[in-house]
């Protein structure tokens, strides 16, 4: 079950994680490497899609830079997350599955506290129209960056 | 309906979408859509556990009590949401801020009373089904969830 560990950890943070797949060991590096570009790739998206004027601009950057430095945080627990769910694949006990479970829970309750806190910082730089979008599009882009990993982890059994 | 089927059928191509949404006119059939989509995926998604989950006799009967009583409160989630897409498509271009604080407010509520259902209906579950059992519901359920945000999302265009 090694084989979908760190290749689906991949997928699983962004579907154009494939040109990197290949590269992708099961080293934290590699998954850190791997973060990295898909953040870095998601930051053109989301500042393309914003359409910012200079000033909102400057006044977004440092907001979203650091709500994007929390979220690496959040996509390296759904990549510890994922690995933990393929080792115990094979042999899952009732402690692991709900162990998963509870973490799993706890990983998505903190991805919708980030983004609300974030939505508040913004709403007191730009106007609230433009917080609205933003909103809109992380929860675009991170449905659309979940999804392949998701289809692509076999179910427990 | 296997879960992979389902994907195709409801499958977009979200990243155009995503762009091309800041130009497109938000009308009626937004809600139109979103609701046509919401009301087959109901349908198939009973299905889709049936088939994926392999419950015995007992499980069965455990189940799907649970299961319907939690369906139908995520449904009155599901018309809050629809509401605010109608509300949002009628103010769309002439949107206050005021307009927008109140949507913004309504969308993250919706959202934090969405997985704060699942999370009570998962427990529910996991206390008549095995933990894997359990593991795997939640599983099918945010594989199903991801598909249907992803063609809804597709659906509305972004804020002015």
């Amino acid at each position: 079950m090694k084989s979908f560990k760190i290749a689906l950890a991949a997928t699983a943070l962004l579907s154009v994680a494939a040109p990197f797949a290949a590269q992708a060991q099961s080293t934290y590096d590699d998954t850190q490497q791997l973060i990295a570009q898909i953040q870095a790739d998601k930051r053109a998206v989301v500042l393309k899609a914003m359409a910012l004027d200079d000033a909102q601009l400057a006044a977004f950057t440092p907001i979203y830079d650091a709500y994007q430095a929390d979220r690496k945080q959040l996509m390296q627990r759904g990549v510890d997350l994922i690995n933990a769910y393929s080792s115990n694949y094979d042999s899952m006990t009732d402690d692991a599955a709900k162990g998963l479970l509870k973490d799993w829970f706890k990983l998505q309750e903190d991805e919708h506290a980030l983004i609300k806190g974030t939505a508040k910082k913004l709403d007191k730089v730009l106007p609230t129209a433009r917080v609205l979008r933003f909103v809109q599009v992380e929860n675009k882009l991170n449905t659309l960056l979940r999804l392949p990993g998701i289809q692509g982890i076999p179910l427990a059994n | 309906m296997k879960i992979a089927s389902l994907a195709v059928a409801l499958a977009v191509a979200a990243f155009p979408v995503l762009i091309n949404a800041q130009a497109a006119p938000a009308t009626q059939s937004v809600k139109t859509d979103e609701q046509i989509i919401l009301k087959q995926v109901m349908t198939d998604k009973r299905a889709v556990y049936a088939q994926n989950l392999q419950l015995t006799d007992a499980e069965s009967r455990a189940f799907w009590p649970i299961y319907d009583e939690y369906e139908g409160k995520a449904k009155k989630l599901n018309d809050e949401f629809l509401a605010l897409v109608d509300d949002y498509a009628a103010k769309y271009g002439a949107m206050t801020d005021a307009d927008a604080t109140a949507m913004l407010k309504t969308k993250m509520q919706i959202e934090k009373d969405r997985e704060a259902l699942k999370q009570t209906y998962t427990k529910k579950v996991a206390k008549v089904l095995p933990p894997v059992k359990a593991l795997r519901y939640a599983q099918i359920e945010t594989r199903l969830d991801n598909m249907i945000r992803r063609d809804v999302y597709g659906l509305i265009p972004l804020a002015q």
